[in-house]
């Protein structure tokens, strides 16, 4: 099947220069991301995979190489430009949820669909991810999983056609865990959004139809997984 | 070096903004304290040397004249423990280029010891009294000395009982009465070119002035603990066959009523201002290093892991705030030391005191320094308590987020609902911090108060120039005469070529009397409409002056208890003819900024004192062209005392300008530091607070610029409320002040002008501004990536 390529990586390369010390974060990476899949990025500490999503999400340039979205070219887009990319195209999972701790659950939903002009209904989004009963609640008043199904739903609200997911478990128990991928899931399927997940955890790569592994800043091998296994039904 | 030692070192140099700011408002209030302490210390020690030393009158007799041997009976009275009869009289100096003065002959008894108001010499040597030469000798007080260029053996002519008397400088002198010689109340500052003290032996006074064996003031000093209100009534009475003019209490006296308000108001200002300024830098440093604290939990978990203790770690933190009170103790020192040195040379121009104004204060640096360290470390040790809450293995994980609630606007639904998400985060935010917006603010408000203080005293300054000089009196110059004339006299001086408008005035110094109190006044009678001189009432408006009746002096209805429609009796103190009583109504109340009068129809005031047509003086407007004619003319006329010139009083006046402007501006630049270096902090650590949130919204795609607002929102609450808090404190701040230093003698009107309510305004927003744009400059360096990162 011929399928749109939504974000291509060419050779790219980051170089940080830390002190008197040079590390290669990444070394000539190509990647192609297609439009509508779950990709899963796996990898050490270490291995470059935050430096990928770093440059897929906007938030950094590469050293050399290039970066396409949709056929732009954003290896060498200004501020502005990137500053635009990830508003408009663009939804973050953290795995510390990141939320504003002075704004509600809604208002942090609501403080995301502020910045695209056609955003989904906030409210019916936080109904999505199950937080119907606690809309008027602050950060300190939900519990991890709940957290990060607010960050699901402050991603997701925008409607973006990529939404990059950076350990979104790694701070939540398994069945909390298992919630949050099974939604990312759903958004996946159901409004077609890119899903990319970037984790350590090998066990979420069976729910993917492709799997990146890195290693030491390469991309180590891509896999291909004909049958993906349904979030709930993961297990580590 | 202990490596705690070096870890504070290496804190202070990366919040080296934040330590230089704290430590100028530590600075700024060690400064004013060493500065105004060490003025007020110096100025009221030789103050009271000077009094003691001298023997300063405790009370004041004025008679007409009395028969020498009055001051054994005075003596005599209980309570008086020393008296000394004397002659003062006001008579007229003919300059050499034929100008214009006047001279207050004040007689002393040879020998001096034991005299009370005895002469400190300053330069020159002690007149004698029966000179070989047969000149009179005199000392001069030194700033007329010096305005009028005299030196040694110079000889200044006088006007006494109608003769010319030549006088010859042998020297200048001062005396506790005279360290600040103003001539009146009704002038605005000494005016050393036109007005001089000149000191005579009492035998050379009494033959000049023709009163043989004659007084007309008597002075004495208490005894500890006399009733002075008493003794003072029995002097009186026993004074009363010389007729009595005035008899006044040394704090009534002008010069030392003038020193007094000088003292007081320093007195004020060293004991608020330091307060402030330490109470908010403590307030700053407290916060700061809560705020540290919490940053720092980690590291705090890590060094209790390693075996620290509690006590060592809160020193360590507790020394940031002692190394910032250390540093501004010390430089608030050097300050304060360079303030002192300038506010006492300033001192050391406009009084006469001769023992040494300036003069390290150690004491005042001591105390400096133990204040400014124990409020540090208090506000360090409080600080730094929330060391002990941190559990090592705790501090290792993640932080939850931190609690938010709802704030009372949010009880507003209607107005909530309207706020976008960034004014939502803005006001939860400060209402989570209310401590530090709390401090913050009350500093704004003291800093943009303080700008309005600062500024105040020029428009208090202005408000007296411009109500004084331009709407009260209009006249170019006042003419006194020696003794009251005859109204049809005044043509001659009203023929002048140059000559405009001449209106004529009877000055009659009076005692008013109204149940059982009295109180000296002058009565001032005006021709009706007369155009050169305006009476103000107490609202600021003028006052129609009446046919019959009187406009009583503000000072005097208050004292006295009057009401408009009372009836005063006025008894005359003229000091010629026999004392006249008359009973006078009062059909309103003046207000006069400068000086003291109550007004009445030169009709009126001709009837109180029996007579028909008499006037003491005009007040004539004239050509600008021909000013200086005219002024010869009045000059070459004997009959003529003083020749007051509205020129010479407002150039006086702006001389004396100068150092209230660098006063001006030193306390400006203090409020600037005050409310810079608060909301610098503030901002700092609030940006710190929230680099996080802001570089995960940058993440979320919000432009820098959109992020900047969301920081400015918070700066802007400051600042608004600041401000529209600070001009009204401001404004109490002034009322403070004008009551401090006001006196019976001396008072400054509150008026702030709105140009300064702008002004104030307007630096603080730019104070605010200044400072939160320096704070967070980083808002376009936020590391986005860093949000990624797991949370240190």
């Amino acid at each position: 099947m011929a399928q749109k390529v939504l974000v291509k990586m060419e050779n790219v390369t980051k170089t940080y220069v830390m002190g008197k010390v040079t590390v290669q974060a990444l070394r000539e990476v190509s990647l192609d991301i297609y439009a509508g899949e779950l990709l899963v990025i796996l990898g050490p500490s270490g291995s470059g995979k935050s430096t990928l999503l770093n440059i897929l999400g906007g938030m950094d340039t590469p050293t050399a190489g290039s970066v396409y979205f949709d056929g732009e070219d954003l290896s060498r887009a200004g501020d502005k430009r990137l500053t635009r990319y990830r508003r408009d195209e663009v939804g973050f999972v953290f795995q510390f949820y990141n939320l504003i701790p002075d704004l509600t659950a809604r208002e942090n939903v609501e403080l995301a669909a502020g910045l695209v002009e056609r955003p989904l209904p906030a409210e019916d989004v936080l109904r999505e991810v199950g937080l119907e009963d606690r809309m008027d609640h602050f950060p300190s008043q939900l519990s991890g999983g709940e957290q990060q199904r607010v960050s699901i739903a402050r991603a997701a609200v925008k409607n973006p056609r990529l939404l990059l997911c950076d350990e979104p478990t790694g701070a939540l128990d398994h069945r909390a865990g298992k919630l949050i991928l099974g939604l990312l899931a759903r958004i996946n399927r159901e409004r077609g959004s890119t899903v990319v997940i970037v984790t350590h955890n090998t066990a979420i790569a069976a729910m993917a139809r492709r799997v990146v592994r890195m290693r030491s800043g390469k991309i180590a091998e891509v896999a291909e997984n004909p049958s993906p296994v349904p979030p709930e039904r993961i297990a580590w | 070096m202990n490596v705690l030692v070096k870890k504070l070192w290496r804190t202070i140099w990366r919040t080296k903004g934040q330590f230089l700011a704290v430590a100028a408002v530590v600075t700024v209030g060690i400064a004013v304290y060493i500065a105004m302490n060490t003025a007020y210390y110096n100025l009221d020690r030789s103050k009271e040397l000077f009094y003691r030393e001298n023997n300063f009158a405790d009370y004041y007799f004025h008679v007409v004249k009395a028969p020498q041997a009055v001051v054994k009976q005075v003596e005599a009275v209980p309570g008086v423990a020393a008296a000394t009869g004397r002659l003062q009289k006001d008579v007229p100096v003919l300059k050499e280029g034929g100008g214009r003065a006047t001279a207050r002959l004040v007689s002393y008894p040879l020998p001096m010891a034991g005299c009370v108001n005895r002469l400190h010499l300053l330069a020159g040597q002690m007149f004698t009294g029966h000179p070989r030469s047969g000149a009179v000798e005199v000392l001069v007080d030194p700033q007329y000395a010096k305005a009028n260029g005299l030196r040694f053996n110079d000889e200044i002519t006088v006007v006494a009982e109608g003769r010319r008397v030549s006088l010859t400088v042998v020297g200048t002198a001062t005396s506790p009465e005279f360290v600040y010689p103003m001539k009146d109340a009704a002038s605005l500052v000494p005016e050393p070119e036109t007005f001089g003290i000149v000191m005579l032996p009492l035998n050379q006074a009494q033959q000049i002035l023709h009163m043989p064996g004659q007084i007309n003031q008597v002075v004495i000093k208490l005894a500890p603990g006399a009733d002075e209100e008493k003794v003072a009534e029995q002097v009186e009475s026993l004074l009363e066959p010389y007729g009595n003019l005035a008899s006044y209490p040394r704090k009534r006296q002008l010069s030392h009523a003038v020193l007094q308000a000088e003292l007081d108001g320093l007195l004020t200002t060293s004991r608020t201002l330091p307060v402030l300024f330490l109470g908010i830098a403590a307030a700053i440093q407290f916060i700061m290093l809560g705020r540290m604290v919490k940053a720092q939990r980690l590291q705090i978990g890590i060094m209790k892991a390693l075996g620290y203790g509690n006590r060592q770690i809160i020193m360590h933190y507790a020394g940031y705030a002692l190394a910032v009170s250390a540093a501004g103790a010390l430089l608030g020192s050097l300050l304060g030391l360079v303030l002192a040195s300038t506010i006492s040379q300033t001192y050391a121009r406009y009084f006469n005191l001769p023992e040494a104004i300036g003069g390290v204060n150690a004491r005042a640096l001591w105390y400096g320094l133990v204040l400014s360290v124990s409020v540090g470390l208090l506000a360090g040790l409080t600080a730094a308590r929330g060391v002990m809450a941190v559990n090592p293995a705790e501090s290792m994980r993640p932080e939850p987020p931190r609690g938010a609630g709802q704030t009372v606007l949010e009880h507003w639904g209607a107005l909530w609902r309207r706020l976008g998400p960034a004014w939502k985060m803005t006001l939860r935010a400060v209402a989570r911090n209310r401590l530090r917006f709390g401090v913050t603010l009350v500093g704004t408000v003291f800093a943009v108060g303080m700008l309005v203080v600062s500024m105040f005293a020029n428009d208090a300054i202005d408000y007296i120039l411009q109500r004084h000089f331009y709407r009260e009196q209009s006249y170019d110059y006042l003419v006194r005469f020696t003794a009251p004339v005859k109204e049809s006299e005044l043509l001659n001086i009203a023929r002048l070529e140059g000559v405009y408008k001449a209106e004529p005035l009877l000055e009659i110094p009076v005692k008013m009397h109204f149940r059982n109190r009295e109180r000296d006044d002058v009565l001032v009678g005006l021709s009706p409409g007369a155009a050169l001189k305006t009476v103000t009432g107490v609202d600021g408006r003028p006052l129609a002056l009446p046919g019959e009746g009187m406009l009583v002096s503000s000072r005097t209805a208050q004292k006295l208890g009057l009401r408009v429609e009372d009836r005063v009796t006025v008894e005359t103190l003229l000091g010629i003819g026999p004392a006249r009583r008359a009973e006078v109504k009062v059909l309103g109340v003046s207000r006069q900024l400068v000086g003291d009068a109550s007004y009445v129809s030169l009709d009126l005031a001709n009837r109180v004192l029996r007579e028909r047509g008499l006037v003491s003086g005009v007040m004539l407007r004239v050509d600008p062209g021909r000013a200086a004619g005219v002024e010869q003319a009045l000059n070459d006329m004997t009959a003529v005392s003083s020749v007051l010139s509205r020129r010479q009083e407002l150039e006086n006046f702006q001389q004396n300008l100068d150092s209230m402007i660098y006063f001006t501006a030193v306390m400006v630049a203090f409020a600037v530091v005050l409310g810079f270096a608060i909301v610098y902090n503030s901002s700092v650590i609030g940006f710190a607070e929230r680099r996080r949130e802001l570089a995960l919204l940058r993440v979320l795609g919000f432009t820098g610029r959109e992020v900047s607002g969301l920081v400015w929102r918070e700066s802007l609450l400051q600042a608004v409320l600041g401000v529209a808090l600070g001009l009204p404190a401001g404004y109490l701040m002034v009322l403070g002040y004008a009551r401090a230093i006001s006196s019976e003698l001396y008072s400054l009107p509150a008026v702030v002008y709105p140009a300064t309510y702008l002004l104030a305004a307007l630096g603080g927003l730019l104070f605010v501004a200044g400072a939160s744009l320096l704070a967070t400059r980083g808002v376009s360096r936020l590391d986005m990536v860093d949000v990624l990162k797991n949370r240190d």
